[in-house]
C-alpha cells in the first residue's frame, strides 16, 4: 500500500528540517497525583523514538507537553532548543500530533479535515491544497473516503485520516499517540511502514507512543519505557532483547500464567 | 469559596477569550464563509421561533393591558404600551432568551464536544487558535444578526397586539388608533435602545457559551453539564445585564 | 462550507432587517416637526409643574417644537423651547402649561398673538400665563364642595327648623305668606268694594270713571297682586329655587330668608295694607273727601302709577322680591 514510488516527495514544496526535542527533569502533577516524575531524555532530529509503557503511565501526558497542550509543573521541554510552550515555536516549527482517537473535526468531511491546515495558513491556492490532500489520502489509501464524514468511518479509517491530516501539515516533528491500537495486524504493519518511510523520505523527527512491540522493535531508533511516571528504560531496541529490569521484561513478554494469575498475586 | 473561585475564573477566562477574539477580528474577511454559516444558524434559522413567540407576546400584552384598561378608559394607549414594552424590553429580552436556548446551547454543546473529543487540542497543535476559528465568526455573526431578529420581533409583536386589540370584544380598537398613539408618543430612540440591548445580550450570550464550551474538562458526560451551565449563566446574565443596560441607556 | 444559497439567504435576511429598521425609523420619526434644530425661546414660569424635557410645544393645537431644556433661574423656573424655524411667534403671544391628560402629560400651548405684532427673535423671552394645575384645581373643588355642603346644611337647618329653635325660616315665611294670603285677598276684596262704590258714586266719582286708564290700571294692579301672591306661594314652596337664588346672590331673597326683620316688615306692611283698605271701606266720608279733592285724586293717580311700577318690577326681579316691592312701593 505504501508504495515508495508514490510516497517519494509527495509534497513537492516540502523543505522539512527535522527538529530535536529535549526534556529536562520534567514533572507534572494533576492535583495530588504526580503523573510524571523528573523525566529527562532527548530525541535527535530525524530520529524515531518509541515511547512505551503500560496504560496510565503518563505517555500521552508527556506527548502533550511536547506540543504545549500541557504545561510542566517543573522542568523544561525544549523543541529545537526553545521552550515548547512559546509562541515562537508555534509559529516557526510545524508539529503534528496524531491523536489516539483521531480527533477529527466531526462537522467537516474528510477532505475538509485535511484541507483545514493549509487553508487556514494559506499555504497555497485551492488547487494546490487539493493536490496535497488527495496525495495524502492516496498514501493512506483513503481516496474514496474524502467526501465522508468522520462519523461514517471505522476506527482504523479514522486513525488513517488523522495520520493523513498530519501529513498534509508537512511537519518537522511528528507525534503519534497509539497509532496502531485498534487496527488489524496488516493495517498496523502499514502504519509502521508509513512512519518509517516518512522518516526516511522527509527526514522528519517522530515520537511514537505505543505499546505495539512489533512496531517498536522494527522501526524505532531508540526506545523509552515509562512506568509509574518514571523512565525505566532508554536505549536502542536491540537492548530490549535482554532487559535487566524485571518489570520491563514482564511488560515486553507477559506470560499468561493461569496457575498463578497476576490479580491473585496482587491480593496476597 | 470554591464556587466563588469558579465564578471568578469564569469571568476572567471570558474576558481573555473576548480580548483574543477581538484581536482576530481582522481575519474576518478570510473567514467569510464561516461568518455566513454562523449568520445562517444564528439569524435565519432562529427567525421562525422568534416570529411566533413575539407575535404571541405582543398579543398577550395587548390582551392583558386591554383587560386592565377596560374599566379605565384610555384603551387607545394599549398601542403605546405594547409598542414601548416590545421595543424597549420584551423584544430584546425575548430574542436573547431564544438565542440562549437555540444558539447558545448549541454552541456550548458543539464546543464542549470538540473539547472532549480533542478537536480543540488538534486545532491548537495545528496552530489554529479556537478563538479565531470558532469564537470570532460567531460573535461577529451575532452582532450582525441580533438587530435584525430584534426588529422583526418588535414589528411582529406590534402587529400581533394590533390584531388582538381589534378582534377582542372588550378591547375593540382600530389598528389606526392603536398605531396612532405609538407614532405619537414613541421615538425611534426607543427602538434603538432595544436594538442596543439586544446587541449586548447576544454578544455576551455567545461569548459566555463559547467560553463554557471551550473550558469543558473530562468525558462526554461533561458536554451535557456544560450546556446546562451555559444556559443558566446566559439566562442570569440576560436579566442582570438587562437591568444595568436599561439603566445605562436612560 | 461556503454555500452560495446559504449566503444568499443570509444576505436577504439582513436586507430585510435593514429595510424593517428603516421603515420603523421613518414611521416613528414621521411625526417629528423638527428636521433641523430650530430656534430657542425662553419661557419663565412660577412652576413648571409636570413639564419635562421633550414635551411638545403647540400653537393652536399644532405641534411646532418641544421643550429642549428646563432650569431654575433665580426665583422662577425657565423652560427653553425649541421651535421649528418655519414657525414665527408674535411678541404678544402667551405661553402656558397645559395638561394633555390626567396622568401628567403636559405641553406648552402658545396662542397665536395678534397678526400685526412683530415676531419674536431667537433667544427672546415669551410672555407666559400661569394656569392652575390639576392639583390646585382639585384642592379648590374639594374646598368648594366642603363649603357648599356646610352652606346647604345651614340653609337646610335654617329653612326647616332644628326642633329646638322653633320653626325654621322657610316655615316662618310659609306661615307668613299663608297668613297674608288671606289678608291680601281681603285687601283685594276691599279694593273691589271700593271700585264698586266708586261705580255707584257720582260727581267727582264720575270724573274718576271718565278716566278709564286709571280704572284699567287699578284692575290690572289687582290682578297682578293676585298673581304675585300666587307666584310667591309657589316659589316659597320650592326650596331648590331658593337655594339657586341664594347661590346667585340675590340680595332681596337673602335679606328675606335670613333677616327676621325683613319678614316682620313684610308682615307689618301687609297688615297695614289691610288696615288701610279696611279704613277706606269703612269710612264713606273720608273716601268722599278723598275723591272730591283734586289733589287727592292726583295723589291717588300717582299711587296707582307707583303700584304699577312696583308690579312691573315684580316681573323682573322675581315674586318674593315683588312682595317686598309691593309692600314698600304701595304704602
Amino acid at each position: 500500500m505504501a508504495d515508495p514510488q508514490t510516497t517519494r516527495n509527495p509534497f513537492t514544496d516540502a523543505e522539512s528540517q527535522a527538529v530535536g526535542v529535549e526534556i529536562h527533569d520534567l514533572s507534572k502533577r494533576f492535583g495530588q497525583v504526580e503523573v510524571l516524575k523528573q523525566i529527562s531524555f532527548s530525541v535527535a532530529p530525524g530520529e524515531i523514538f518509541v515511547l512505551m509503557g503500560p496504560s496510565g503511565s503518563g505517555k500521552s501526558v508527556l506527548l502533550k507537553h511536547i506540543v504545549a497542550l500541557e504545561k510542566p509543573t517543573s522542568g523544561r521541554v525544549l523543541v529545537d532548543g526553545r521552550e515548547a510552550a512559546s509562541e515562537e515555536i508555534r509559529e516557526t516549527v510545524r508539529m503534528a500530533l496524531v491523536f489516539q482517537a483521531g480527533a477529527l473535526f466531526n462537522s467537516m468531511s474528510v477532505y475538509d479535515n485535511l484541507a483545514l491546515y493549509p487553508r487556514e495558513h494559506r499555504v497555497t491556492n485551492e488547487q494546490g491544497i487539493r493536490e496535497k490532500v488527495m496525495r495524502a489520502l492516496q498514501i493512506l489509501s483513503l481516496e474514496n473516503a474524502h467526501q465522508k464524514y468522520p462519523s461514517e468511518l471505522s476506527g482504523g479509517m479514522k486513525k488513517r485520516v488523522a495520520i493523513a491530516r498530519a501529513l498534509v501539515m508537512e511537519p518537522q516533528l511528528m507525534l503519534y499517540d497509539e497509532p496502531t491500537s485498534e487496527l488489524d495486524p496488516v493495517m498496523s504493519a502499514t502504519i509502521s511502514e508509513i512512519i518509517a518511510t516518512l522518516k526516511e523520505q522527509y527526514h522528519v523527527t517522530s515520537i511514537v507512543v505505543s505499546h505495539d512491540r512489533e512496531l517498536a522493535l522494527n522501526i524505532a531508533d531508540r526506545v523509552g519505557i515509562l512506568m509509574g511516571g518514571r523512565l525505566v528504560f532508554l536505549g536502542p531496541p536491540a537492548e530490549l532483547a535482554q532487559p535487566k529490569d524485571p518489570r520491563v521484561a514482564d511488560f515486553l513478554n507477559p506470560r499468561i500464567d493461569l496457575q498463578n494469575p497476576r490479580f491473585k498475586q496482587l491480593e496476597t | 469559596m470554591r464556587t466563588l473561585n469558579r465564578v471568578l475564573e469564569g469571568i476572567g477566562s471570558t474576558i481573555l477569550l473576548l480580548l483574543r477574539s477581538v484581536a482576530y477580528l481582522p481575519t474576518l474577511p478570510r473567514q467569510f464563509g464561516r461568518f455566513v454559516e454562523q449568520c445562517y444558524l444564528i439569524g435565519y434559522t432562529t427567525l421562525p421561533i422568534v416570529a411566533i413567540l413575539s407575535f404571541f407576546i405582543g398579543s398577550v400584552l395587548a390582551l392583558q393591558s386591554g383587560y386592565a384598561a377596560q374599566n379605565l378608559g384610555p384603551k387607545q394607549f394599549i398601542g403605546l404600551l405594547v409598542g414601548l414594552t416590545m421595543a424597549r424590553e420584551l423584544g430584546p429580552v425575548m430574542v436573547a432568551v431564544l438565542l440562549t436556548g437555540r444558539v447558545g446551547s448549541a454552541i456550548a454543546a458543539e464546543l464542549a464536544s470538540m473539547k472532549v473529543y480533542q478537536e480543540i487540542d488538534a486545532l491548537e497543535t495545528m496552530n489554529i487558535p479556537p478563538a479565531r476559528m470558532l469564537v470570532m465568526p460567531r460573535l461577529a455573526a451575532t452582532l450582525f444578526m441580533m438587530p435584525v431578529l430584534t426588529i422583526i420581533a418588535d414589528l411582529v409583536g406590534w402587529f400581533g397586539g394590533a390584531i388582538i386589540a381589534k378582534y377582542t370584544s372588550f378591547i375593540a380598537i382600530e389598528p389606526a388608533s392603536y398605531f396612532a398613539t405609538m407614532r405619537q408618543y414613541m421615538d425611534f430612540d426607543d427602538v434603538l435602545n432595544g436594538l442596543i440591548k439586544a446587541e449586548v445580550f447576544g454578544f455576551v450570550i455567545v461569548l459566555v457559551c463559547c467560553n463554557i464550551g471551550l473550558n469543558t474538562r473530562g468525558g462526554p458526560r461533561e458536554i451535557g453539564a456544560a450546556v446546562t451551565r451555559a444556559v443558566v449563566a446566559s439566562l442570569i446574565l440576560i436579566l442582570v445585564l438587562d437591568y444595568f443596560v436599561t439603566k445605562a441607556l436612560m | 462550507m461556503n454555500n452560495p444559497q446559504q449566503a444568499a439567504r443570509v444576505g436577504l435576511f439582513f436586507l430585510l432587517g435593514v429595510a424593517l429598521t428603516w421603515v420603523t425609523f421613518e414611521t416613528l420619526s414621521g411625526g417629528k416637526i423638527l428636521k433641523d434644530d430650530g430656534y430657542r425661546l425662553i419661557a419663565g414660569f412660577e412652576t413648571l409643574k409636570e413639564l419635562k424635557v421633550g414635551d411638545e410645544v403647540r400653537m393652536a393645537g399644532v405641534k411646532i417644537g418641544d421643550v429642549a431644556h428646563t432650569r431654575l433661574a433665580g426665583r422662577r423656573a425657565e423652560a427653553v423651547l425649541r421651535i421649528a424655524s418655519s414657525v414665527k411667534i408674535k411678541s404678544d403671544a402667551h405661553a402656558s402649561i397645559i395638561m394633555a391628560g390626567l396622568i401628567g402629560s403636559n405641553y406648552i400651548g402658545i396662542d397665536l398673538g395678534s397678526a400685526n405684532a412683530p415676531d419674536l427673535p431667537p433667544g427672546a423671552e415669551i410672555q407666559t400665563r400661569s394656569t392652575p394645575d390639576l392639583n390646585s384645581v382639585m384642592t379648590q373643588i374639594g374646598e368648594m364642595g366642603k363649603k357648599l355642603e356646610a352652606a346647604l346644611g345651614n340653609l337646610g337647618g335654617a329653612l326647616s327648623g332644628d326642633g329646638q329653635g322653633g320653626p325654621g325660616l322657610l316655615q316662618k315665611v310659609d306661615l307668613l305668606v299663608t297668613e297674608n294670603r288671606e289678608n291680601l285677598s281681603k285687601a283685594t276684596a276691599n279694593l273691589q268694594e271700593i271700585t264698586a262704590k266708586v261705580n255707584r258714586g257720582e260727581g267727582t266719582l264720575g270724573r274718576m270713571i271718565n278716566d278709564p286708564s286709571l280704572h284699567d290700571d287699578l284692575v290690572a294692579s289687582i290682578a297682578e297682586i293676585k298673581a304675585g301672591a300666587t307666584e310667591a306661594k309657589t316659589f316659597l314652596a320650592n326650596a331648590q329655587s331658593i337655594v339657586d337664588e341664594v347661590k346667585a346672590g340675590k340680595g332681596a331673597i337673602g335679606a328675606l330668608v335670613f333677616d327676621q326683620k325683613a319678614g316682620d316688615d313684610l308682615k307689618a306692611s301687609i297688615a297695614n295694607l289691610r288696615a288701610v283698605s279696611d279704613k277706606i271701606a269703612q269710612d264713606e266720608g273720608t273716601l268722599g273727601k278723598l275723591l272730591s279733592d283734586d289733589s287727592i285724586l292726583r295723589d291717588a293717580q300717582a299711587i296707582m302709577k307707583k303700584a304699577d311700577r312696583a308690579l312691573d318690577g315684580m316681573d323682573d326681579t322675581g315674586p318674593i322680591t315683588a312682595v317686598g316691592v309691593i309692600a314698600n312701593g304701595l304704602f
